[in-house]
């Protein structure tokens, strides 16, 4: 199995899809952190007279800007396992591992890997960020033990949401079909249902996401709508496993012609 | 001591793509040691044939095996078969030597066998170089080394001539003799029969994906009608003079092509040379043409009529 998440880690870092959206991710989340840091304040300010930079729970919002760039995790799944099958180089995957689920399973490890490596990347990047940018502003502390549970939070999440593009990849197999159903999904599908019909929102991918992020800055969640994290994380590693299991007893099986 | 080839056996394969049945209940075997060539028009169900060989394609029914297994029940498939397919499957953006170490990387070899094989398909000078940018010639030379990193004792290769040019075929011809001769298992795919006549010991011949014939191919050469192309201005005169000859147990017949040239059928150029003389005709030319090959294939294939050849 190592020799296959050797494979797979080779597959991705000699293409430039890793780069890119490695590049993605730390822009969309410096940008999230500049956004909530400067703009959204300011613009609060005219009616509320209320200085958000000084509530603790803002700040940790702005922290926890590291995990709204999670959409470019998915979508990095999805283009790694897609990707084989646009570019036909499945047949060569397959002619190595005819064993087809084992090949799902070191491509969900490697990039569950790369997810958690993106992950730190993003916290590292919106935390130097915030800094910097609070730096020059009255602001409630940073505080450490929260900001180190919204890095293992982002890492874990990032991880795991990783494996679940790969899984939605290989039940998915035409890469735009993936990537924009994956899109209309997350951004409009269960944005809707979360907001009319919240017990169900929680426990849908997007919702466990949150509840491992625990930040409520992406959906607007609270915290009594959103799971704890450990039942968080179980619910998302559980999508991840569903739709390889569904993957591996469908799409994969399929014919490679 | 390089790897002993397997025998490979199709076995009453049948496999339905929705209505379109792609091939039915074809069997064959292809023997170590000898090179097999594949061959049949397009869409005669060649590829789909490989790919239940090679696992990728579920047969409807009946079985394709390497020895004694399903390619999909091989622990360590790229050491046993190596597999060359349509020249498609690369990442543009990935270099040859990334596509190999990919595959050395999933196959638990040693990286520093991509090279090894780049250079033994002349790719050497290319090896850095992103696949976007490949002929179709390099693409197929990759396909080849890609089949090759394993050091497997079967070689299935589809279609490998296509894109190469003269040089590259020759190339190909003596590297697939050399790997049949130590004893390893090559089946080559080929539409076109003259491409692989040269490099064949053996044919197994399919037409919309039932078998037409099997055996070796000095028996395919065998079972050629041998024709004589007469062209002469007494065409007529000939044709009356031939037609009253009886050679005993071949079917004897003179076909008129235009008034001044007739085909033969089982009467030797000696013969007809001797009528020709007895009879005071003219000849412009006398040509056997029977034995051809590539009309042999083409009578053998047309019209999908797999009863006509026994």
């Amino acid at each position: 199995m190592m020799a296959l998440v050797r494979s797979e880690f080779r597959k991705v870092t000699t293409t430039k899809v890793l780069l890119w959206l490695t590049i993605a991710t730390v822009t969309f989340s410096a940008l999230n952190v500049v956004l909530l840091v400067f703009l959204t304040p300011r613009a609060m300010d005219v009616s509320t007279d209320v200085n958000f930079l000084l509530d603790p729970a803002y700040v940790t919002n702005i922290l926890g800007a590291a995990g709204s760039s999670s959409i470019f995790i998915l979508i990095l799944g999805i283009i790694g396992m897609t990707g084989e099958y646009r570019h036909m180089t499945i047949t060569s995957t397959f002619l190595v591992t005819p064993k087809r689920p084992r090949v799902l399973i070191a491509k969900g490890m490697a990039y569950a890997l790369l997810g958690a490596t993106l992950g730190l990347i993003a916290f590292a990047s919106s935390f130097v960020v915030t800094l910097i940018a609070l730096s020059r502003e009255a602001h409630a502390p940073v505080d450490a033990t929260i900001a180190i549970q919204i890095l293992v939070g982002v890492v874990l999440a990032f991880a795991i949401y990783a494996f679940v593009g790969v899984s939605v990849g290989a039940l998915i197999r035409i890469q735009v079909a993936a990537v924009v159903g994956a899109l209309v999904w997350v951004l409009i599908v269960e944005a809707l249902i979360t907001v009319f019909v919240d017990w169900i929102g929680k426990w849908l991918p997007g919702g466990a996401l949150d509840a491992v992020l625990q930040t409520t800055n992406v959906t607007g969640r609270g915290g009594e709508d959103i799971l704890p994290t450990a039942a968080g994380v179980i619910v998302l590693i559980g999508y991840a496993v569903l739709f390889g299991t569904l993957a591996s007893l469908t799409t994969l099986r399929r014919d490679i012609t | 001591m390089s790897p002993q080839g397997q025998l490979l056996t199709v076995t009453s394969l049948t496999k339905a793509f929705g209505k379109v049945q792609a091939i039915s209940d074809l069997s064959f075997q292809v023997q170590p040691g000898r090179v097999t060539g594949f061959l049949g028009p397009n869409g005669s169900g060649k590829t789909t044939t490989l790919r239940c060989l090679l696992g990728l394609v579920q047969p409807t029914s009946g079985s394709a095996r390497v020895g004694e297994h399903d390619y999909r029940e091989l622990s360590h498939p790229a050491t046993v078969v190596g597999a060359a397919l349509e020249a498609s499957g690369f990442h543009p953006g990935r270099t040859a030597r990334g596509h190999l170490q990919v595959i050395t990387d999933a196959a638990a070899l040693p990286a520093a066998r991509a090279d090894e094989v780049l250079a033994l398909v002349g790719l050497t000078e290319a090896a850095g170089r992103k696949v976007g940018g490949f002929s179709l010639g390099m693409r197929q030379r990759l396909a080849l080394a890609a089949a090759l990193v394993g050091d497997p004792g079967v070689l299935i290769l589809d279609e490998p001539a296509n894109g190469l040019d003269p040089e590259g075929i020759a190339w190909l011809r003596s590297f697939l003799r050399a790997r049949a001769q130590e004893g390893r298992t090559v089946l080559v795919s080929s539409h076109v029969l003259s491409e692989v006549q040269q490099t064949v010991d053996d044919v197994v011949i399919i037409s919309k994906g039932r078998l037409v014939q099997t055996g070796t191919l000095d028996e395919l050469t065998g079972t050629g009608i041998s024709k004589v192309r007469v062209r002469t201005p007494n065409a007529e005169v000939l044709r009356l003079a031939l037609t009253a000859v009886t050679n005993d147990g071949v079917e004897t017949r003179v076909e008129i092509v235009s008034d001044n040239e007739i085909l033969v059928v089982g009467i030797e150029t000696a013969q007809i040379g001797h009528i020709a003389l007895r009879e005071q005709v003219e000849l412009h030319e006398l040509t056997p043409v029977g034995n051809d090959l590539e009309a042999l294939f083409l009578e053998l294939t047309a019209g999908g009529n797999p009863g006509g050849a026994a």
